[in-house]
This record gives C-alpha cells, structure tokens and sequence, in this order.
C-alpha cells in the first residue's frame, strides 16, 4: 500500500523536476531540476524490485555524468544572449507538436486495457542474479560496452589533443 | 533464257554499278565503253524480244523476276510485260537512249566528272525501264520516282553552282506533289481490285462487271501524277528550269523519255480510261490548254534551250488530248515521232552550244548555217517535222491527233481541234523562228564566238545523222495500226466523216503558214521581229515572263508555307512548346529543389521538430487503426 | 490506472518532455541535459516491461543504455566544449553552419 503511495510520489516528483527543466532559465539550476528527475527515477526502479538498476542510477547517472555536466556548465559560464533568451524560435511548433503528442498518447493509454500483468510486487532482482546472467549469456554484449569505453575514452583524448593543438 | 526480257532492264544497272563504284579509276574510254556499250546490248535485247513477240502473234511476253513481298493473301511481285505498247517503248528508250550515250562521248569529254555523268545516265535508263516494262503499277511506280531521282541528279549535275542546284531540288518537289495523286489513285485501285497488275487492271474495267471504284476518280488521280512528270498546267514549271542540266539529258530525260512516262501511263491503263468520260475530257482540256500556252510563251523566249523546253511541253500537251479523246494509239504514235525529232533538235542545239564555246542566247547568234553545216542540216529536217511538213514524221502524228481531236467520238470537239490548230500554227512559227535566228541571217556573235565556231565531232553529229534520218522515215510506220490490237483506235463521228481529207491539206497549210511566217518576221534583217515586239511590250513582257507563274506560286505557296513554317512550327510548336515545356519542366525541378532545400537550413532543432512531429504522426496513426 | 500504466505514462511523458526540451531551448548545454532526460524516459519504460517478465534481459538492456549514455556525454561534452571556445557563443543559432 505505502509502496504504491511512494511510488507515485516519486513519479510525480520525477515530471515535475522534468518541467522545470523547461522553463528555469539557468543552466546550473536546470542541472539540479535533471538530478532530481534522476534520483526520482532511482526511486522508482527501487521500488519496483529492481535495486541493482536504481543504484546504478544513482553511480553512472548522477554520479558521472551529471557531474561531468556540472563541471562544464561551470566551465562555459559565458554571458550570452541564451541566458536572456531561453527559448527558440521553433517554440509554437514545438509546444503544438508536444499537446499534440500528449493527446494521442493519453488516448492510447487510456484506450488500452488494464493489463494487468505480475503486478504484485516480484521478488526483488538480486545482484548476483544480474552478474551472472550480464557474465553468462549476455557476454558478448559486455564486450561490446567494454569496446566502446574504450573507444570513447580514445574519442575524448582525440578531441582535446585537437582542441590543444588548435589553441597552439 | 527463253526471253532476255529481264536482261534488257539488269544491263543498264550493272553499267550504272561499274562505272559508278569504279568510274574514277578506269579511264575515259572504259567508261565510254560500259557506258555506252550495256545500253547497246539493252537495244539489242529489247530487238530479239520485240522479234520473239511478233513471231508469237503479239502474244505478250512475261517474265518474274522475283517476289518482293508477301503480306497477307496477296503478293507483291517483280514482273517483265512485254506487248506491243512496252515493244515500242522499250525500242524507243534503249534505242534513242543508246544514240545519246554516243552523242555524250563527245559532248562531255572535257568535264571532270565524266564517269560520274555515264553512271547517272545508265542508272535513268535502268529506272525508264523499270517503268515501261514493269506488269504491275507498283514496279512501274519504282521506276516513276527513280526517274524523278535520276533527273535530279542529272538536272543538278554542276551542283557547283547553286542555280543549277535548285533546279534539281525543283524538279524533284514538283514531281512528287503529282506523285501524291499517282499514290492516291494506286490505293484506290488496290483497294478496289486487289491487284496493281495494269493488265489485270484493264482486264477489269472492260470485263462484264465494272469495279466498286468511280473510274474517273481514279483516272484524275493517276493524271495529277502524269502531270507532274509530263509537265502539264499547273506543275509544269520545273522543266524549263531543268534545262540547267547538260544538253544530251534534256534530250533523253526532258524529250524522248521520261517525261513521256505520264502519257505512257495513261495509254497503258486504256481499259481504265475507256470506262473513265470525265478523266478523259479532263486529260483532253488540260493537255490542249498546256500546248497553247507553252506555244504562246515558246514565241518569246530567247535561250535556244528555253524554246525547245517549252516546245517539249506543247507537244506532251498534243498527246494528252490524243490520249484525251481515245486515240492512245496516236497518241503513242506522236511520242514514238516526237523522241526522234526532239532529240535531234535538243543535241542539234547541244551541237550549236559547243560549237560558239558556251553560248546559249539566240539573239547573239546567226549565220551558222555555213560555218556548221551538218549540224544546220539536221537541225533544219528535225525543224520542218516538228512544224508538221509532209512527209516527215511529224506530219503523220500531228494530222492524227487533229484529226480525232475534231471527229473522236470520244470526247472530239471543232473547239479542241481550233484551238490544237492554232497551237500547231504556233508550233510551226516558233520553230522557224528558232532556225532563222539561230542560222540565218547575219551573224550577231560575239568576236570570240566567231572565232571559235567550228562543226563538232563524229559522235556528235552522226547521232545527229541517225535521227534526223528516223525524223523524216520514221512517220512511215504506222504505230497505231501495229498498237491496233491493244488500244483501239476510237469512232469517228459520222457527221466528220468526209472532212479526213481535207483535214490534211488544213494541216499541210498551217505548218507551211508558220513557216512563211516565220520567214517573214524574221528574215533579212530580222528588222521585222524587233518592230513586232515593240508594237506589243505588255504581251511581250507577259509572254517572255513565262504568264509570271513561278512568281505566282511563290506568292501563294511557298511563301505562305515559310511563314507557317517559321512563325507556327518554329517559333511557337519548337521553340515555345516543345523546348519551353522541357525548360519548363527543369526550371520546376529546379524550384522545388530550391524551396526544399529551405529545410536544411543547419538548424539543429528543426530537425529535432521534424523528428518529433513525425513520431506524433506514426503514433496518431498507430491509435487510430489499433 | 494501474501501476503499469502510469508508469508508461510517465515514461512517455518524460520522453516527450525531454524532446520538447531539445526543440524548445537555446542554450546547448541544456539541450544536451534534455537528450539525457529522454533517455532516463526510455530506461524508465524498459524497466517496466522487464519487470513483468522473469528473464534478466531487461537490466542488461538497461545497463548497456547507462553505458551509451555515459560514452555519448564523454565525447559530447569535449566537443561542445570546443565548438563554444571558437564562436564564444552558446546559443544554438550560432551553429547553423551545414545550411544549404
């Protein structure tokens, strides 16, 4: 019962951060509303069973990479014209195709029947359950990923080592 | 071979290949040897078969050749007929033809495309003869526009010089507009009979059961094409232009054959024509009016080649009202007299024209009669059977067709006789006018005319010899009585019958009055002629304008033609239509590439919008349909 | 509405809210913000439907659209890092270079 209480609560908290995002004007704030979206998310996957997902939330998605975002939002504190005009010309367009959108998927939702399918609360997804279906049948996959760490991590020291030489 | 009939056709191709494909590198009396000497061979044949055909009881003589075509039931085949119409044609061409294959061994011998001009006249007569021996329309057909084809190559034969050129390129349109008609009548005919074969053709309309076809549509129809090629009002006009070409051609092409081809058609489809009143009195109107009025514009003319062309196209005139009223038989008879005294006059002045070095103009000659006397000789026997004195051949031809021009009782008329009298009258006065200007009298030449004059070659003035000779016999033998069995001759009137008689002395008198005439106005000093023209200047001027009827054609035809041409197919089908659709379909192309590529307008979030709407419209999409 | 459904809702809200967001804002850092908010949409969808089923595919899809994410934001980052020290300027407008 509490457990579907908070688990709208944390969903509501999520699209309400979400909103803010839109229309807060500087970037460092917004950065704060799209952490709170994703500890809210963390939430949700905690409270549906799936621990092992909510705390790698919490470590690569705000612990990397909104970090990595705040680093250059404070590095790019340039005073622009987008901090005093936040939002584009495509505005009208944009909210239209958004209602629009909101519409037919509400429609949709609202269309289909409840199916209702293991609702009841699972047993919660252990991590070494995980590991050892991540190191077993999905292997391949994890050396992809791995390849593509490493093909990043390669990417990134392309892109400075340019930025360095172009800057002399 | 039974029969050489094909050979007398094949002969005068091979001689057109050799010399044509290998002219150049043989030298000029190889090429006067095959020029000359497949044509003689042709004659001969064309002897050995018309001997074989009088020793088979005029039985005609046929020979296939091979199948052309088979569409349908019907098949389309090459086929020799040989009766005693073809006999006399054929002798005609290949014998006449021959003559002036000699007579251009002289004629031509210094010009530089010798070998060229011997395979074109091999090549004509090969297409004459396709149409004289060929049994079906078809065959005769191909050898009617090769014909044309061969006089426009001959016609324009210094093509160097564009005036020649054109008259080359005029002779050919003018023939093929009289072709559309010959075409028209041919599918009529196909359509109604089933067959294009001329004896089948005449078997046909004289049999029990006349054809679904108006005989007389089909007649006018066949006439319109013998008139462009026989050189008839309207399309008359080219033949005097075609007098550009050298000399022997216009004897051969423009007087002894091919322009004889359109009357040779209309006796060949006799059986037609009999069945055909309104065809006939058509040909008959057409062919006197063309004499008078070629007579009348002969009178004036001052090129000596000029007379004789317009002379050429009276006299076709003069068989056509034969042909008109009936008497093919007569009117073969004159065409069979017409080739040998036309051809005589035609080299005879081809024989002038060599002699003073290039000059052509009758008012600046005169008193050649001693200085070239055998060409005089000739000249004056082929003058007097044109003009009709008795007993040369003209008289003999020329009397017949007054004589069933007024008694036929086909079409006969005192007002077709009175006005083909007055043209004869005409025929006898220009003719002598010709003689007199040309050869009597004091000589008008130019001082290095004078001095070059001198009397031609063998090869030249004993062809000239030949037919002057058949000029004044050859009226002894009596064509449309060996024509009898074929095409016979028509009644006379009874209320005419008692005039034959004195119809001859008329004729005897009208060709003696022109030649006094003649030597009245232009005798002595010819003081008299020049009075007589300034008396009358307008006539004049109408008459030696030729009645201005090349201007009047280009007022009224070509001209309107160009300017379709220019303003309607040019400027507004080509140029607006055709290339501003094509522009216009790349300028469309172009725009709309411009206005699309407004899209990729580097803006990142445009894309994204377009991104977003899409998936909007595939899940709006997806709701509706489940 | 039950749990699965506004769970869906949410996650297609929050997809379409992030799209809306890289339409809508000028600034690129935020806009690389609302690419990552989209994503977070996505996973939130994908945990759903694993849940109802009892393989482990639905984590390792997961796990691998945490990876992707963190490559994407560590190339992205530097590159945007550059382009604004060139053009000093971090409104979108002025990236508008590949017209044509």
């Amino acid at each position: 019962m509490i457990e579907t209480v908070l688990l709208w609560v944390f969903a509501a908290t999520a699209l309400a951060a979400a909103a803010l995002m839109l229309v807060i004007r500087h970037p460092m704030r917004v950065a704060l509303a799209l952490t709170a979206t994703m500890l809210s998310l963390a939430g949700v996957y905690a409270l549906l069973g799936v621990h092992v997902i909510a705390v790698f939330q919490i470590l690569i998605y705000v612990g990397a990479v909104m970090v990595f975002m705040v680093y250059a939002i404070m590095l790019l504190d340039v005073r622009d014209r987008a901090l005093v005009r936040s939002f584009s010309p495509l505005i009208v367009p944009g909210v239209a195709a958004g209602s629009v959108f909101v519409a037919v998927f509400a429609y949709a939702v609202w269309k289909t029947p409840a199916a209702s399918a293991a609702v009841g609360s699972p047993s919660p997804f252990s991590l070494q359950r995980f590991s050892v279906a991540f190191l077993n049948d999905y292997w391949l996959h994890f050396e992809l990923v791995s390849v593509l760490l490493v093909a990043a991590v390669v990417a990134a020291l392309a892109v400075l080592e340019a930025g360095r030489r172009r800057r002399g | 071979m039974s029969h050489p009939l094909t050979l007398i056709v094949v002969l005068p191709l091979l001689g057109f290949l050799a010399n044509g494909l290998a002219g150049n590198r043989l030298g000029k009396s190889a090429v006067s040897a095959i020029g000359c000497g497949l044509p003689i061979l042709a004659f001969l044949a064309a002897v050995k078969c018309f001997l074989l055909l009088r020793a088979g009881g005029n039985a005609a003589l046929l020979d296939t050749a091979y199948t052309w075509a088979t569409i349908g039931g019907s098949s389309f085949e090459v086929s020799f007929y040989f009766d005693s119409l073809s006999a006399v044609m054929t002798l005609i061409v290949t014998g006449v033809g021959s003559l002036i294959h000699v007579y251009s061994i002289g004629y031509m011998k210094e010009d530089s495309s010798y070998a060229r001009y011997f395979a074109y006249l091999n090549l004509f007569l090969f297409f004459m003869l396709l149409l004289v021996l060929g049994r079906s329309l078809l065959v005769l057909f191909v050898g009617w526009e090769g014909v044309g084809l061969a006089s426009y190559l001959l016609i324009g034969f210094w093509f160097e010089d564009a005036d020649k050129a054109r008259a080359g390129k005029k002779a050919f349109i003018t023939n093929r507009v009289g072709d559309a008609g010959f075409l028209l009548g041919m599918f009529l005919l196909y359509q109604a009979l089933g067959t294009l074969d001329a004896d089948r053709i005449n078997a046909a309309f004289t049999g029990p059961t006349l054809p679904a076809v108006s005989a007389s549509l089909v007649g006018i129809l066949l006439f319109i094409g013998a008139t462009g090629k026989s050189a008839q009002i309207p399309l008359h006009v080219w033949l005097p232009d075609a007098m550009a070409g050298p000399t022997p051609v216009s004897a051969l092409i423009h007087a002894a054959t091919m322009v004889t081809a359109g009357v040779y058609l209309v006796a060949r489809l006799s059986g037609l024509y009999i069945h055909a009143p309104e065809a006939s009195a058509l040909i008959a109107a057409v062919g006197v009016a063309t004499a008078f009025f070629a007579a009348t514009i002969a009178v004036a003319q001052t090129d000596i080649k000029k007379v004789l062309a317009y002379s050429t196209i009276s006299q076709l005139g003069f068989m056509f009202v034969a042909a008109g009223v009936g008497a093919y038989g007569v009117a073969v008879f004159h065409l069979y007299t017409h080739a040998f005294f036309k051809a005589c006059l035609f080299l005879g002045a081809g024989s002038v024209i060599h002699a003073l070095g290039g000059e052509q103009d009758i008012r600046r000659m005169g008193g050649l009669a001693r200085r070239i006397p055998v060409t005089f000789a000739t000249f004056a026997v082929a003058t007097a059977a044109i003009a009709g004195i008795p007993p040369l051949a003209g008289f003999f031809s020329k009397d017949e067709i007054l004589w069933y021009a007024l008694a036929s009782s086909r079409g006969g008329s005192p007002l077709l006789f009175a006005i083909a009298a007055a043209t004869a009258l005409l025929t006898a006065f220009y003719m002598f006018r010709l003689l007199w200007l040309t050869f009597f009298g004091r000589s008008r030449m130019s001082a290095e005319a004078e001095r070059h004059a001198h009397e031609s070659p063998l090869s030249m003035t004993g062809v000239l010899v030949v037919l002057a000779a058949l000029s004044a016999v050859g009226g002894f033998l009596s064509i449309p009585h060996f024509l009898g069995s074929l095409l016979p001759l028509p009644e006379v009137k009874p209320e005419f019958e008692h005039v034959e008689t004195p119809l001859i002395a008329v004729s005897i008198a009208i060709a003696f009055a022109g030649l006094a005439a003649a030597a009245f106005v232009y005798g002595g000093d010819g003081a008299r002629g020049e009075r007589l023209r300034e008396r009358f200047p307008a006539l004049h001027r109408v008459l030696s304008g030729k009645y201005f009827v090349d201007e009047a054609y280009d007022r009224l035809v070509a001209r309107p033609l160009y300017w379709v041409s220019d303003r309607v197919f040019l400027r507004l089908g080509d140029r607006t239509l055709l290339d501003g659709s094509l522009h216009g379909l790349a300028a469309l192309g172009r725009r709309t590439a411009a206005g699309l590529s407004r899209v990729q307008n580097g803006n990142l979030q445009l894309y994204a919008l377009l991104v977003f709407v899409g998936i909007v419209a595939a899940l709006a999409w997806s709701a509706r349909h489940g | 509405m039950d749990k699965v459904q506004m769970l869906l809702a949410t996650s297609a809200a929050l997809f379409a809210l992030g799209l809306l967001g890289v339409i809508v804002r000028r600034n690129v850092l935020v806009m690389l913000m609302c690419m990552e908010l989209m994503l977070n949409g996505v996973n939130l969808s994908i945990v759903t439907f694993a849940q109802q089923t009892a393989s482990a595919v639905g984590a390792v899809l997961v796990l691998l659209v945490f990876v992707v994410a963190t490559a994407e934001i560590a190339i992205a980052i530097p590159i945007v890092l550059l382009l604004v020290r060139r053009k000093n300027v971090l409104d979108l407008d002025a990236y508008a270079d590949l017209k044509g």
